[in-house]
């Protein structure tokens, strides 16, 4: 499970999270939403350290990441391979770019387990066709990701996340940048990872698709989760009048 | 034409590609040395990297040759002008080529380094299979557009007694007036050089692109 | 000695250089950029053969040093009767040379303009040369300012390379010092320092002028 308690960060002067409260259990689907500039992608970021929080902590099944406070209470930050070895927990899937254009896709799935989990050549490439079989993306194996579609792409993306066997899933609008007949195609996919129970953390526009995976959804204002619930609670009755108003321009 | 010149300016030749060659291998390991430096975690260190670039780029080759031949008694006329001539070319394209390792990895979209880093690849793994395949296609053509400026840029090497095609052309006209033919040959010997290196980047590029690299240049 | 007291002593010797330095960069860049001016006409109005032509100048000049065209001039115009002087010399072996990158850079910037306002100029009947005149040329020298600039650069640094032909410019000035007083360190350091300030000057002045032209 992920504990996050008191998380604050400010880009200059500006303060992008004000003390994020977060709990996620196993097995749970978090959606979070809210108006652009809200701070959510930075929050799901600072899950896995790309932005670095200001205070805070984070506790993957009871370990703190990133940061260690020393005995003198002063907060010092993880070895570069500490940090390597957490963020090998945590799989990303970014809005577009993702994949390594100058390497096949199955090649893409493949480096993290070979390079940083220094698994073998041959459990690696069977593990990488399992998992491009999961994602219905077997035939494209040795394709290279010009050749593919958004949807394939982002597909792809998810598999090689998951080929870390990750504890968590964090998405950043994995199908904001997607054509919408590419959308469904991704969605599927995220549908079928449901019964791995894996935690996954999905930052999105797409409410609908919130509503139907997510079991709880944090509405986030102006660097605070000003709402939490489950889907219906947030999406049909909800209280906050910012999450009304989000509501209600459909965005 | 008189006798013999051709055979001369084909030596001559020779020996431009050879600096050139000298100046492009030690210009590469260089700049990737610069380029680290470029972009250190230490703002003191990235600012050796600025003034160095800009020292270099704002001299002409002439005078850092110069500079070099004349005022470095350790590298004086004793040593040779050869390796004056070859050090200073491996300066003055270190920098060149440094600039252009630098806009490649700067040309990387930052999804990329960002799913690297997700992925937790160790450094050696990183810069190997990521860093330098995509900085590699993100600069071949600048890259190769500095290998021919190192071939042209050999040539100012004759006005230090480097001897090569250039100053091989300027001696048989000095003795014979023949300015028209050996001027022309020796134009045509650098124009084969530079336009071969620049074809032979095409080839190359072309090999790479093949491999489904959509490529990121306009 | 210190680099005070070189330079009042020496101050003079590389003012002249400097001069020279100066109105040849200046002189060449002109030519060059009206040269290069005339190349694109011709690319765009001479059809196919035209910009054939011009294609073949431009590679000729792009893939050979430009130490040739300064000793061809140099040593071949004495030759067929025109005795001109070393400066006018080796500032033509630089127009020529540069006015093929330019014209390279202009047409890039062809390119990159908007089709439309060639063909909205053409379709109310302005004839070709006021359309290159008064729609094509003025935009695209505003957008091609900072690669002139790069360009210029280049120029005022080959000026270095008419020391070959004993034009007395900075380089030039620093070598005969240095045979002179054998101080070759100072003199050295003292024209680099010089081409570094011109360097700058250079580009900031086609900084501000860019910034300038683009806001009206």
């Amino acid at each position: 499970m992920i504990a996050v308690r008191g998380l604050q960060k400010s880009f200059g002067t500006a303060r992008v999270l004000r003390g994020i409260d977060l709990d996620i259990a196993d097995g749970e689907v978090v959606a979070l939403i809210g108006r652009s500039g809200c701070g959510k992608t930075t929050l799901l970021r600072c899950i896995n350290s790309l932005e670095e929080y200001d205070t805070g902590e984070i506790r993957l099944d009871g370990e703190e990441l990133w940061y260690r406070t020393t005995p003198d209470s002063a907060r010092r930050r993880v070895s570069e391979g500490e940090a390597r070895r957490m963020r090998q927990q945590m799989g990303i899937v970014f809005q577009q770019y993702n994949l390594f254009p100058h390497m096949s896709v199955l090649d893409n799935v493949l480096l993290g387990p070979r390079f940083a989990q220094r698994v073998s050549v041959a459990e690696a490439e069977a593990l990488g066709r399992r998992l491009l079989a999961r994602v219905g993306l077997e035939a494209k194996m040795s394709a290279y990701p010009a050749q593919l579609s958004g949807g394939q792409q982002q597909r792809v993306a998810i598999a090689r996340a998951l080929a870390m066997r990750p504890k968590v899933l964090l998405l950043d609008e994995i199908t904001s940048a997607l054509d919408p007949e590419l959308v469904g195609e991704v969605e599927d996919v995220i549908r079928s990872l449901l019964s791995d129970r894996i935690m996954m953390v999905l930052v999105t526009h797409a409410l609908g698709f919130a509503r139907e995976v997510a079991h709880r959804i944090a509405y986030l204002a102006d660097g605070a989760i000003t709402e939490l619930g489950s889907p219906p609670d947030i999406l049909d009755r909800p209280k906050d009048p910012r999450l009304k108003e989000f509501l209600r321009r459909g965005r | 034409m008189p006798p013999g010149s051709l055979a001369l300016l084909a030596q001559g030749a020779v020996v431009s590609l050879l600096l050139a060659a000298a100046a492009i291998v030690g210009g590469t390991l260089l700049a990737v040395l610069l380029a680290t430096i470029a972009f250190s975690r230490f703002a003191a260190v990235r600012a050796v990297y600025r003034v160095y670039v800009y020292v270099v780029r704002g001299t002409p080759l002439l005078v850092l040759a110069l500079l070099l031949f004349y005022a470095m008694p350790a590298l004086d006329l004793r040593t040779g002008p050869y390796i004056a001539g070859t050090l200073v070319l491996i300066v003055y394209t270190g920098a060149l080529f440094a600039e252009v390792f630098r806009g490649g990895v700067l040309a990387i979209p930052r999804p990329q380094w960002e799913s690297a880093r997700s992925l937790g690849l160790p450094p050696l793994a990183m810069f190997r299979k990521i860093v330098a395949p995509l900085v590699t296609r993100y600069t071949l053509p600048p890259y190769v557009n500095v290998c021919v400026m190192s071939v042209k840029a050999s040539s100012v090497l004759s006005i230090i007694s480097v001897w090569e095609l250039t100053l091989a052309a300027r001696e048989i006209i000095e003795r014979t007036f023949a300015v028209f033919t050996i001027l022309g040959l020796a134009a045509a010997f650098y124009f084969v050089m530079c336009f071969g290196i620049d074809r032979l980047g095409r080839l190359l590029e072309r090999h790479l692109a093949l491999k489904g690299f959509a490529g990121e240049r306009a | 000695m210190n680099f005070a007291r070189w330079v009042a002593i020496y101050g003079p010797t590389y003012l002249t250089g400097l001069g020279w330095t100066a109105v040849t960069a200046v002189g060449a860049a002109c030519g060059a950029l009206i040269w290069g001016c005339a190349l694109l006409l011709i690319r765009l109005s001479a059809g196919r053969w035209g910009a054939r032509g011009v294609d073949a100048y431009v590679q000729l000049f792009r893939n050979t040093p430009v130490l040739l065209p300064i000793y061809l001039i140099y040593f071949a115009f004495p030759m067929i009767g025109l005795p001109w002087p070393a400066v006018v010399c080796g500032g033509l072996a630089l127009i020529l040379q540069n006015g093929a990158y330019i014209s390279e850079i202009l047409r890039g910037s062809v390119n990159a303009i908007d089709r439309v306002q060639f063909d909205a100029a053409r379709s109310i009947g302005l004839a070709p040369w006021s359309t290159f005149r008064k729609v094509v040329l003025p935009q695209v020298l505003v957008y091609s300012i900072p690669a002139l600039g790069n360009q210029t650069v280049l120029l005022l640094k080959d000026t270095s390379l008419l020391s070959a032909i004993s034009i007395t410019e900075l380089t030039m000035q620093a070598k005969l010092l240095t045979e002179q007083t054998g101080a070759a360190y100072e003199a050295f350091i003292v024209v680099a320092l010089l081409y570094l300030l011109l360097v700058s000057g250079t580009e900031v002045l086609f900084r501000v002028t860019h910034r300038a032209v683009r806001w009206r």
